[in-house]
Protein backbone atom coordinates (compact mmCIF):
# COMPACT_ATOMS: atom_id res chain seq x y z
CA UNK A 1 0.00 0.00 0.00
CA UNK A 2 3.19 2.45 0.29
CA UNK A 3 3.53 2.61 -3.01
CA UNK A 4 0.33 4.03 -4.04
CA UNK A 5 -0.02 6.15 -1.10
CA UNK A 6 3.20 7.67 -3.11
CA UNK A 7 1.79 7.22 -6.27
CA UNK A 8 -1.56 9.48 -5.09
CA UNK A 9 1.29 12.04 -2.84
CA UNK A 10 2.68 12.63 -6.56
CA UNK A 11 -0.09 13.18 -8.26
CA UNK A 12 -1.14 15.73 -5.94
CA UNK A 13 2.60 17.44 -6.24
CA UNK A 14 2.96 17.80 -9.67
CA UNK A 15 -0.78 19.32 -9.52
CA UNK A 16 0.41 21.64 -7.66
CA UNK A 17 3.06 22.38 -9.04
CA UNK A 18 1.75 23.11 -12.48
CA UNK A 19 -0.99 25.65 -10.85
CA UNK A 20 0.79 28.51 -12.75
CA UNK A 21 1.33 27.43 -15.85
CA UNK A 22 -2.43 26.19 -15.92
CA UNK A 23 -3.23 29.88 -14.81
CA UNK A 24 -1.63 30.84 -18.35
CA UNK A 25 -2.87 27.79 -20.15
CA UNK A 26 -6.67 28.86 -18.93
CA UNK A 27 -6.13 32.22 -20.51
CA UNK A 28 -4.65 31.15 -23.72
CA UNK A 29 -7.06 28.38 -24.02
CA UNK A 30 -10.26 30.99 -23.43
CA UNK A 31 -8.40 32.96 -26.55
CA UNK A 32 -8.24 30.25 -28.84
CA UNK A 33 -11.69 28.87 -28.36
CA UNK A 34 -12.52 32.41 -29.11
CA UNK A 35 -11.05 32.61 -32.18
CA UNK A 36 -11.87 28.75 -32.89
CA UNK A 37 -15.37 29.62 -32.45
CA UNK A 38 -15.26 32.96 -34.46
CA UNK A 39 -13.42 30.78 -37.53
CA UNK A 40 -16.23 28.84 -37.83
CA UNK A 41 -15.03 25.58 -35.41
CA UNK A 42 -18.03 24.27 -33.97
CA UNK A 43 -18.11 23.96 -30.76
CA UNK A 44 -16.91 19.59 -30.22
CA UNK A 45 -14.21 21.14 -33.12
CA UNK A 46 -12.69 22.77 -30.54
CA UNK A 47 -12.86 20.92 -28.33
CA UNK A 48 -11.68 17.73 -30.07
CA UNK A 49 -8.36 19.92 -30.73
CA UNK A 50 -7.81 20.66 -27.58
CA UNK A 51 -8.16 17.62 -25.71
CA UNK A 52 -6.11 15.83 -29.23
CA UNK A 53 -3.13 18.20 -29.73
CA UNK A 54 -2.82 20.11 -26.61
CA UNK A 55 -0.61 22.90 -27.80
CA UNK A 56 -1.92 26.55 -28.06
CA UNK A 57 0.52 27.25 -30.27
CA UNK A 58 0.17 24.72 -33.19
CA UNK A 59 -3.85 24.84 -32.82
CA UNK A 60 -3.85 28.71 -33.55
CA UNK A 61 -1.42 28.17 -36.48
CA UNK A 62 -3.25 25.27 -37.81
CA UNK A 63 -6.53 27.50 -37.25
CA UNK A 64 -5.19 30.71 -38.75
CA UNK A 65 -3.46 28.77 -42.09
CA UNK A 66 -7.36 27.01 -42.60
CA UNK A 67 -9.11 30.37 -42.60
CA UNK A 68 -6.43 31.84 -44.29
CA UNK A 69 -7.64 28.79 -47.07
CA UNK A 70 -3.92 27.24 -47.56
CA UNK A 71 -5.66 23.76 -46.91
CA UNK A 72 -5.70 20.83 -44.52
CA UNK A 73 -2.12 19.36 -45.66
CA UNK A 74 -0.65 22.92 -44.74
CA UNK A 75 -2.48 23.59 -41.93
CA UNK A 76 -1.22 20.38 -40.28
CA UNK A 77 1.71 20.57 -41.48
CA UNK A 78 2.25 24.15 -39.90
CA UNK A 79 0.67 23.07 -36.66
CA UNK A 80 3.02 19.96 -36.46
CA UNK A 81 5.92 21.79 -37.05
CA UNK A 82 4.84 23.99 -33.82
CA UNK A 83 4.57 21.14 -31.56
CA UNK A 84 7.96 19.02 -32.95
CA UNK A 85 9.66 21.00 -30.03
CA UNK A 86 7.71 18.30 -27.73
CA UNK A 87 9.28 15.81 -29.16
CA UNK A 88 12.48 16.92 -27.54
CA UNK A 89 10.52 17.30 -24.31
CA UNK A 90 9.33 13.21 -24.07
CA UNK A 91 12.91 12.58 -25.03
CA UNK A 92 13.72 14.10 -21.85
CA UNK A 93 11.49 12.08 -19.94
CA UNK A 94 12.72 9.21 -21.09
CA UNK A 95 13.48 8.22 -16.99
CA UNK A 96 10.06 8.39 -15.93
CA UNK A 97 8.98 6.68 -19.03
CA UNK A 98 11.16 3.96 -19.58
CA UNK A 99 9.92 0.49 -18.20
CA UNK A 100 6.11 1.56 -17.83
CA UNK A 101 3.47 -0.40 -19.42
CA UNK A 102 2.89 0.63 -23.08
CA UNK A 103 -0.59 2.63 -22.17
CA UNK A 104 1.23 4.34 -19.29
CA UNK A 105 3.62 5.34 -21.95
CA UNK A 106 1.22 6.61 -24.21
CA UNK A 107 -0.48 8.69 -21.59
CA UNK A 108 2.54 9.50 -20.49
CA UNK A 109 3.80 11.27 -23.59
CA UNK A 110 0.85 12.71 -24.90
CA UNK A 111 0.13 14.88 -21.53
CA UNK A 112 4.17 16.46 -22.08
CA UNK A 113 4.39 20.06 -22.95
CA UNK A 114 6.46 22.89 -22.52
CA UNK A 115 5.07 22.83 -18.75
CA UNK A 116 6.59 19.59 -18.07
CA UNK A 117 10.00 20.76 -18.40
CA UNK A 118 9.25 23.28 -15.58
CA UNK A 119 8.06 20.30 -13.39
CA UNK A 120 11.20 18.32 -13.70
CA UNK A 121 12.88 21.68 -12.92
CA UNK A 122 10.94 21.88 -10.36
CA UNK A 123 11.75 18.24 -8.78
CA UNK A 124 15.33 18.71 -9.77
CA UNK A 125 15.58 21.78 -7.61
CA UNK A 126 14.07 19.27 -4.45
CA UNK A 127 16.76 16.71 -5.25
CA UNK A 128 14.42 14.20 -7.22
CA UNK A 129 14.23 13.00 -10.84
CA UNK A 130 10.59 14.33 -11.27
CA UNK A 131 8.29 10.53 -11.26
CA UNK A 132 6.14 9.17 -13.87
CA UNK A 133 3.21 10.09 -11.75
CA UNK A 134 4.38 13.36 -10.64
CA UNK A 135 4.49 14.28 -14.49
CA UNK A 136 1.20 12.88 -14.55
CA UNK A 137 -0.57 14.81 -11.66
CA UNK A 138 0.35 17.82 -13.22
CA UNK A 139 -0.10 16.87 -16.91
CA UNK A 140 -3.26 15.61 -16.40
CA UNK A 141 -4.67 18.80 -14.45
CA UNK A 142 -3.14 21.03 -17.32
CA UNK A 143 -4.73 19.59 -20.32
CA UNK A 144 -8.32 19.53 -18.04
CA UNK A 145 -7.47 23.14 -17.56
CA UNK A 146 -6.84 23.79 -21.01
CA UNK A 147 -10.08 21.86 -22.82
CA UNK A 148 -12.24 23.54 -20.00
CA UNK A 149 -10.69 26.92 -20.93
CA UNK A 150 -10.87 26.50 -25.06
CA UNK A 151 -14.57 25.06 -24.31
CA UNK A 152 -15.16 28.16 -22.07
CA UNK A 153 -14.05 30.61 -24.58
CA UNK A 154 -15.71 29.04 -27.32
CA UNK A 155 -18.90 28.90 -25.50
CA UNK A 156 -18.87 32.63 -24.85
CA UNK A 157 -17.17 33.64 -27.60
CA UNK A 158 -18.35 37.07 -27.85
CA UNK A 159 -18.45 39.33 -24.92
CA UNK A 160 -15.24 38.46 -23.23
CA UNK A 161 -13.31 41.62 -22.27
CA UNK A 162 -9.89 41.23 -24.61
CA UNK A 163 -7.35 39.38 -21.86
CA UNK A 164 -4.59 41.91 -23.66
CA UNK A 165 -5.95 44.89 -22.10
CA UNK A 166 -5.29 43.27 -18.52
CA UNK A 167 -1.62 42.12 -19.94
CA UNK A 168 -3.11 38.47 -20.11
CA UNK A 169 -1.44 37.22 -23.00
CA UNK A 170 1.61 37.84 -21.55
CA UNK A 171 1.17 35.33 -18.88
CA UNK A 172 2.61 32.53 -20.93
CA UNK A 173 5.76 34.34 -21.83
CA UNK A 174 6.57 35.46 -18.37
CA UNK A 175 6.14 32.06 -17.54
CA UNK A 176 8.80 30.76 -19.65
CA UNK A 177 11.15 33.66 -18.82
CA UNK A 178 10.96 32.88 -15.10
CA UNK A 179 11.95 29.02 -16.16
CA UNK A 180 15.34 30.57 -17.32
CA UNK A 181 17.01 31.12 -14.16
CA UNK A 182 16.11 27.86 -12.69
CA UNK A 183 17.45 26.11 -15.36
CA UNK A 184 20.64 28.26 -15.64
CA UNK A 185 23.55 25.92 -14.76
CA UNK A 186 26.04 28.16 -14.90
CA UNK A 187 28.82 29.43 -17.72
CA UNK A 188 28.80 25.88 -19.81
CA UNK A 189 25.23 27.06 -20.69
CA UNK A 190 25.92 30.25 -22.42
CA UNK A 191 27.21 28.87 -25.64
CA UNK A 192 24.34 26.56 -26.16
CA UNK A 193 21.90 28.98 -25.00
CA UNK A 194 23.31 32.07 -27.22
CA UNK A 195 23.24 28.82 -29.96
CA UNK A 196 19.74 28.00 -29.72
CA UNK A 197 18.08 31.96 -29.29
CA UNK A 198 20.66 33.36 -32.07
CA UNK A 199 19.53 30.97 -34.61
CA UNK A 200 15.88 31.31 -33.71
CA UNK A 201 16.04 34.88 -34.25
CA UNK A 202 18.16 35.12 -37.30
CA UNK A 203 15.51 32.23 -38.75
CA UNK A 204 12.19 35.08 -37.52
CA UNK A 205 13.78 38.06 -38.83
CA UNK A 206 14.59 36.21 -42.02
CA UNK A 207 11.84 33.81 -42.90
CA UNK A 208 9.61 34.42 -40.21
CA UNK A 209 6.66 31.79 -40.76
CA UNK A 210 8.73 28.96 -39.99
CA UNK A 211 8.94 29.61 -36.18
CA UNK A 212 8.06 25.83 -35.62
CA UNK A 213 11.15 24.85 -37.46
CA UNK A 214 13.24 27.46 -35.89
CA UNK A 215 12.54 26.30 -32.40
CA UNK A 216 13.53 22.65 -33.03
CA UNK A 217 16.53 23.82 -35.55
CA UNK A 218 17.75 26.39 -32.99
CA UNK A 219 17.23 24.18 -29.81
CA UNK A 220 18.84 21.25 -31.16
CA UNK A 221 21.44 23.35 -32.66
CA UNK A 222 22.44 24.57 -28.95
CA UNK A 223 22.51 20.79 -27.19
CA UNK A 224 25.01 19.81 -30.03
CA UNK A 225 27.11 22.88 -29.07
CA UNK A 226 26.38 21.01 -25.34
CA UNK A 227 27.33 17.87 -26.73
CA UNK A 228 30.65 18.79 -28.37
CA UNK A 229 32.11 21.09 -25.98
CA UNK A 230 33.82 19.21 -22.70
CA UNK A 231 35.09 21.60 -20.43
CA UNK A 232 32.39 21.57 -17.16
CA UNK B 1 -15.41 24.36 -44.78
CA UNK B 2 -17.13 21.84 -42.16
CA UNK B 3 -15.08 18.81 -43.14
CA UNK B 4 -11.63 20.53 -43.90
CA UNK B 5 -11.93 21.74 -40.22
CA UNK B 6 -12.49 18.00 -38.77
CA UNK B 7 -9.72 16.37 -40.86
CA UNK B 8 -7.54 19.01 -39.65
CA UNK B 9 -8.39 18.74 -36.09
CA UNK B 10 -7.54 14.49 -36.46
CA UNK B 11 -4.88 14.72 -38.72
CA UNK B 12 -2.89 17.35 -36.26
CA UNK B 13 -3.50 15.44 -33.41
CA UNK B 14 -2.52 12.48 -34.88
CA UNK B 15 0.55 14.00 -36.17
CA UNK B 16 1.06 15.50 -32.73
CA UNK B 17 0.51 11.97 -30.91
CA UNK B 18 3.41 10.46 -33.36
CA UNK B 19 5.82 13.29 -32.69
CA UNK B 20 5.38 13.10 -28.92
CA UNK B 21 5.70 9.13 -28.96
CA UNK B 22 8.60 9.46 -31.25
CA UNK B 23 10.69 11.54 -28.82
CA UNK B 24 10.82 8.99 -26.68
CA UNK B 25 11.82 6.36 -28.59
CA UNK B 26 14.13 8.31 -30.16
CA UNK B 27 15.67 8.93 -26.69
CA UNK B 28 15.74 5.26 -25.83
CA UNK B 29 17.69 4.83 -29.03
CA UNK B 30 20.34 7.50 -27.80
CA UNK B 31 23.70 6.60 -25.75
CA UNK B 32 23.40 7.32 -22.20
CA UNK B 33 26.94 8.55 -22.13
CA UNK B 34 29.52 11.08 -23.10
CA UNK B 35 27.98 13.92 -25.85
CA UNK B 36 24.92 12.52 -26.32
CA UNK B 37 24.21 13.13 -22.71
CA UNK B 38 26.00 16.65 -22.40
CA UNK B 39 23.27 17.29 -25.27
CA UNK B 40 20.37 15.64 -23.85
CA UNK B 41 20.92 17.27 -20.27
CA UNK B 42 21.12 20.99 -22.05
CA UNK B 43 18.39 20.47 -24.33
CA UNK B 44 15.62 21.59 -22.18
CA UNK B 45 17.22 24.66 -21.21
CA UNK B 46 18.05 25.59 -25.16
CA UNK B 47 14.47 25.02 -25.79
CA UNK B 48 13.22 27.29 -23.66
CA UNK B 49 16.11 29.73 -24.19
CA UNK B 50 14.72 29.50 -28.01
CA UNK B 51 11.11 29.61 -26.85
CA UNK B 52 11.59 32.82 -24.90
CA UNK B 53 13.68 34.52 -27.42
CA UNK B 54 10.84 34.08 -30.20
CA UNK B 55 7.91 35.75 -27.81
CA UNK B 56 10.95 38.73 -27.56
CA UNK B 57 11.10 38.99 -30.95
CA UNK B 58 7.74 39.42 -31.61
CA UNK B 59 6.92 41.69 -28.64
CA UNK B 60 7.28 45.13 -28.66
CA UNK B 61 9.24 47.69 -26.12
CA UNK B 62 6.14 46.84 -23.34
CA UNK B 63 6.83 43.20 -23.59
CA UNK B 64 10.68 43.38 -23.71
CA UNK B 65 10.74 45.48 -20.52
CA UNK B 66 8.60 43.28 -19.18
CA UNK B 67 10.46 40.43 -19.66
CA UNK B 68 13.72 41.74 -18.71
CA UNK B 69 11.62 42.91 -15.03
CA UNK B 70 10.59 38.76 -14.77
CA UNK B 71 13.67 37.66 -15.96
CA UNK B 72 15.38 39.85 -12.65
CA UNK B 73 12.46 38.99 -10.34
CA UNK B 74 12.87 35.32 -11.52
CA UNK B 75 16.34 35.28 -10.68
CA UNK B 76 16.00 37.27 -7.20
CA UNK B 77 13.16 34.85 -5.63
CA UNK B 78 12.98 32.01 -7.99
CA UNK B 79 9.34 32.00 -7.44
CA UNK B 80 7.35 31.03 -10.56
CA UNK B 81 3.79 32.94 -9.53
CA UNK B 82 5.44 36.26 -8.52
CA UNK B 83 7.63 36.69 -11.04
CA UNK B 84 4.14 35.88 -13.68
CA UNK B 85 2.14 37.79 -12.02
CA UNK B 86 4.86 41.09 -11.99
CA UNK B 87 4.83 40.82 -15.95
CA UNK B 88 1.44 40.91 -15.88
CA UNK B 89 1.09 43.88 -13.49
CA UNK B 90 3.36 45.34 -15.95
CA UNK B 91 2.23 45.12 -19.24
CA UNK B 92 -0.95 45.74 -18.00
CA UNK B 93 0.04 48.98 -16.58
CA UNK B 94 2.00 49.77 -19.64
CA UNK B 95 -0.59 48.84 -21.96
CA UNK B 96 -2.96 51.77 -20.14
CA UNK B 97 -0.65 54.52 -21.39
CA UNK B 98 0.43 53.14 -25.01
Amino acid sequence: MRASSETISDLLLGARDILPMAFAAATYGTAFGLVATQSGFSFLQSFTMSAMVFGGSAQLVALDQLTAGAGVAAAVVAGAALNLRILLITASMRAALIQRPWWQIATGVHLATDASVALMQTAKQRGALASYWYLFGGGALLLLVWVFSTSVGAVLSRGIPDPARFGLDFAIVAVFIALLPGLWRGKRDLAPWLTASGIVAVFVLTIPDFAGWALLFGAVSGAVVAGVRHEE
Amino acid sequence: MKNEIWLTVIGLGLASFAIRLSGYFLALRLPQSGAWTRGLEALPGCLIAALVALMMLKGGTIELLAGGTVLLVAARTRNLPISMLVGILIVAGLRQFA
